[in-house]
């Protein structure tokens, strides 16, 4: 039994202090436990980086009603999903009556700044600007981190380093993160008003859009666009698989730009000032490749867990980071009360989350690999679908051509169409 | 729309730099035998990498550098810690500071 030693600085030390680690320590904290925050930014939130949707759900069970003060954007109602070729677009569009809060868009520097404080309010130490490099080991077991020569000990460890873990790949705790299960997200932060936001939205009261579109703008590879509404500003951003990327030629800065040119996105942002650019991986998602959640004296959680999902239409990591932030804390609380901080008794941790973040990952699994080898998706669909609505509206005083002739004439000017439909139906289970 | 270049889209962004520790290292000249297909220059969001081709050098400035980490994946040679090639973050909190994230 690996038991709690009175010696140590704190009982739990938390590597990161992003959405995951500052609900872990949270939770601890609430549990009165001694729990220390090492974050490497300058502050909790000055390395964090979204796209910008967050569903709710994680938040309320980590703050209760106090989740309304946390600082959100809009509640959105409004879901936009775009296929696009170079110059033109077909979205569906989609406004629901009562999103009853279930999601925002988010900007993530003040929201995990602001979370950073809650957990200071309820006791948890955090040290900003200081960076682990490297975990203090005995006997096997996690005995607390290394900051250059400084050593700190504790009882337990949760690592909630981010999608890079640095740390625990080089202790040999995790795999090497792969290009082949990421995809690197720029984006843009445009500054309007929020009237404006208002207007090119055609939305009111701090209701909001959430697009995501995919087509010519990733130039045929696994990826696509999103864009979200905040209070006064737009996140405009690309999200493109790493791997195929790197095959493929182009610059990555130069086809953001592309996005920003196209017409049917580009209205959005135009003639906003840009406020921020900036770039993350994300984790595309794969129940396969998890690493080991837990050992003798440490958690693992959020994305250093890869605990993400990526469908295309919706990309979720921050309520995965709350919701395994949660159950680590939980899980180290009670094992701490319990002066037992074994592998036996931190499989807790894991059996939680098979109720949650590890079902949903395994109800997509092969998703990720099918959209990532079914350029199709990116290409062959976005044209197929806007070059019938072209054909439907084009009125130009020639012979009229009734829906039926469109629709095949469309469908024949697609190449490969029967392996094309075969595909989609194989690919669309797996979502 | 105007397009924007690197540097335009960069200074929108809040740096902390340390201008002497670069974070990153590669070896300019072994990159002429890159066996990455130059993957570096393509896949940096921050356009770090720039090929020199009158001195056959690849140039790498860690000054704007957004800590994404793509490179370390698509560089075989900073992926594998090959000699001359490393990667790591920032020390002290310094590097790229968002204010939106
Ligand atoms: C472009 C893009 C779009 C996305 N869109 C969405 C979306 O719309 N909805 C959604 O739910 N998710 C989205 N995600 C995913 C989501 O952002 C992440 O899954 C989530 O933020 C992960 O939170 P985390 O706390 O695990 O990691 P992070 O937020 O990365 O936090 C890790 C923290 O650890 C710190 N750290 C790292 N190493 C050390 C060290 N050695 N010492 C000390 N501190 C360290 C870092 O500075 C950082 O603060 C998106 C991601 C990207 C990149
Ligand atoms: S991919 Fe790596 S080895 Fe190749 S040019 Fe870039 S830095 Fe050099
Ligand atoms: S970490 Fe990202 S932004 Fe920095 S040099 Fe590498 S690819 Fe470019």
């Amino acid at each position: 039994m690996t038991t709690v030693d009175e010696e140590d600085a704190f009982e739990a030390i938390v590597i990161g202090g992003g959405l995951a680690g500052l609900s872990a320590a949270y939770r601890l904290a609430q549990a009165g436990r001694s729990v220390l925050v090492v974050e490497r930014g300058a502050s909790c939130g000055a390395k964090t980086f979204t796209g910008g949707r967050l569903y709710t759900y994680s938040l309320r069970e980590l703050l209760g009603e106090r989740w309304r003060e946390a600082p959100l954007q809009r509640e959105i109602d409004r879901e936009v999903i775009s296929m696009l070729t170079d110059t033109e677009a077909m979205n569906v569009d989609t406004t629901f009556a009562d999103p009853a809060g279930r999601s925002y868009s988010v900007l993530s520097t003040p929201l995990v700044a602001w979370l950073a404080e809650q957990c200071e309010q309820a006791g948890a130490e955090i040290i900003p600007g200081a960076t682990v490099t490297g975990l203090v080991i005995r006997d096997g077991v996690v005995r607390g981190v290394r900051m250059g020569d400084e050593e700190l000990t504790s009882a337990l460890v949760i690592d909630a380093e981010g999608i890079n873990p640095l740390v625990f790949e080089r202790a040999g705790l995790v795999r090497r993160l792969a290009r082949e299960d990421v995809a690197v997200g720029v984006k843009y932060l445009f500054k309007l008003t929020e009237e404006e936001v208002d207007r090119r939205f055609t939305t009111s009261d701090r209701r909001g859009t959430a697009m995501l579109g995919m087509g010519a703008v990733t130039k045929g590879l696994f990826g696509g666009l999103f864009l979200y509404t905040n209070i006064d500003s737009v996140s405009l951003g690309l999200v493109v698989d790493s791997d195929s990327w790197r095959e493929h030629g182009h610059s990555l800065v130069q086809t953001a730009e592309d996005l920003r040119q196209h017409p049917a996105v580009g209205r959005y942002v135009a003639g906003g000032e840009l406020v921020e650019y900036g770039a993350h991986l994300v984790y595309e998602g794969n129940v396969d490749t998890l690493p080991q959640l837990f050992g003798d004296g440490w958690l693992i959680a959020g994305d250093a867990a890869g605990f993400c999902i990526n469908r295309g239409f919706t990309i979720r990591g921050m309520d995965y980071a709350i919701a395994s932030g949660i159950a680590a804390g939980e899980t180290a609380a009670a094992a701490l009360a319990a002066g037992d901080v074994s592998a036996t008794r931190l499989s807790a941790y894991k059996a939680r989350l098979e109720g949650g973040v590890l079902a949903d990952m395994a109800k997509v699994r092969g998703a990720h690999h099918w959209m990532a080898h079914t350029p199709d998706l990116f290409s062959t669909y976005p044209a197929l679908a806007v070059g019938l609505m072209r054909d439907m509206f084009t009125v130009d005083g020639g012979p009229l051509v009734p829906v039926r002739s469109t629709l095949t004439g469309t469908v024949k000017k697609v190449p490969k169409k029967l392996s094309t439909a075969l595909n989609l139906v194989k690919g669309v289970r797996s979502l | 729309m105007r397009r924007m270049k690197i540097d335009e889209l960069l200074s929108a962004t809040t740096f902390e730099t340390d201008e002497h520790a670069p974070h990153i290292v590669i070896d300019p000249q072994a990159c002429r035998t890159c066996p990455s297909g130059r993957a570096c220059e393509i896949s940096c969001p921050a356009q770090r990498y720039r090929w020199d081709e009158a001195n056959e050098v690849m140039t790498f400035d860690h000054v704007g550098c957004l800590e994404c980490g793509n490179c370390r994946l698509v560089c075989d040679r900073l992926f594998t810690g090959a000699e001359g090639y490393s990667w790591d973050y920032p020390q002290n909190g310094s590097g790229v500071t968002y204010q939106f994230g």
